[in-house]
């Protein structure tokens, strides 16, 4: 195995970081876009591009509740998403190890 | 299973950033990514953000501990010396629905701080099949106290110790399904104290199951620290 069989979507410092803080949501929560921006500190445009990439290839999921003012955005790690971050992780264990 | 209420905070005031902000078409990648530096952002990452979706913090713990002390010590203290045995007093009840009251709003405040996120459809429902089975709990006890069973029976060992058993049996299983080893076996032992508390007797079954119940609930507290520093 080698790095570059890494999933590229998720092989990235910022995407990883938005993966691994929602599969540690408790099952069946979503965060919102707000709060999820305060723990990866990237500007809303940066994480806005994240997102839609992780959207785009199903692993996240966005949801935009109300209107105007009041309309708030929550986002949640997918099945697709939860079992990505699995085969990564074990496929950056097996990596470490040969290393 | 006091913790799974729902999450959806109130809107604010303030614009929504998805609406606002425009996207960075360039998206900053961060360059190449070593795997022994993935591994360490990954951990780093998921211990971080564990942290702050802490919905049992210790501070709740104590909290906990110390609401079931009052909770059933104030019910024991005004039962204790009845003989024969009539049932709490309008003021212990008061208390100990009180207090109840007092930590169902702190758990609420807490999980929307922690989260701020929205609850699943499905957690909505199982927060209500909670209810449910804890309201038919009472229920059933207006049923007993319909069918002439004892005030020590009907106004006691019942209402101290079956909703425990009743809703603790539930929540073990639930938290059996969700493969939750440290909560299904905490439901587990809090089915077992109030099914020993009953044999305490009407007066006796309130204080043991409050000092019992808060010391289970002292030792989990404790078991979470040690594993979080592990």
């Amino acid at each position: 195995m080698t790095a570059a069989e890494l999933d590229p979507l998720i092989h990235v410092p910022a995407r990883l970081r938005i993966i691994a803080t929602l599969a540690a949501l408790p099952d069946g929560e979503s965060l919102s876009f707000t709060r999820l921006q305060e723990m990866i500190g990237l500007t809303p445009g940066n994480l806005i591009t994240h997102l839609r990439k992780l959207g785009d290839a199903g692993y996240v999921d966005t949801e935009k509740t109300g209107n105007g003012q009041a309309s708030r955005t929550t986002v949640a790690l997918t099945h697709n998403g939860r079992t990505a971050l699995e085969r990564y992780t074990a496929a950056l264990r097996d990596l470490i190890g040969e290393l | 299973m006091s913790e799974r209420f729902d999450t959806f905070s109130p809107p604010k005031a303030e614009p929504d950033p998805w609406e606002t902000a425009t996207e960075n078409e360039t998206g900053d990648d961060g360059g190449e990514l070593d795997p022994r530096e993935a591994a360490a952002l990954l951990q780093q990452t998921t211990r971080q953000a564990e942290r702050q979706f802490d919905i049992r913090p210790p501070i709740l713990m104590l909290a906990a501990a110390a609401t079931v002390l009052v909770a059933y010590g104030a019910v024991w203290l005004s039962v204790r010396n009845q003989h024969p045995y009539s049932g709490p007093s309008g003021t212990a009840l008061a208390v100990l629905y009180g207090t109840l009251a007092v930590w169902i709003v702190l758990v609420a405040t807490v999980l929307r701080r922690a989260l701020s996120g929205r609850s699943s459809p499905q957690r909505r429902l199982e927060g209500v099949a909670f209810a449910a089975i804890w309201i038919c709990v009472y229920v059933f006890q207006g049923a007993l106290h319909h069918a002439g069973a004892s005030d020590a029976i009907a106004y006691g060992i019942y209402p101290a110790a079956a909703p425990l058993i009743i809703v603790g049996s539930a929540a073990a299983a639930y938290e059996v399904a969700r493969e939750n080893r440290a909560q299904a076996g905490f439901a587990l032992a809090a089915v077992v104290l109030a099914s020993i508390a009953s044999f305490a007797g009407p007066a006796g079954v309130w204080g043991v199951i409050g000092v019992g119940l808060c010391v289970l609930v002292l030792v989990g507290a404790a078991a979470q620290l040690r594993q979080r520093h592990a």
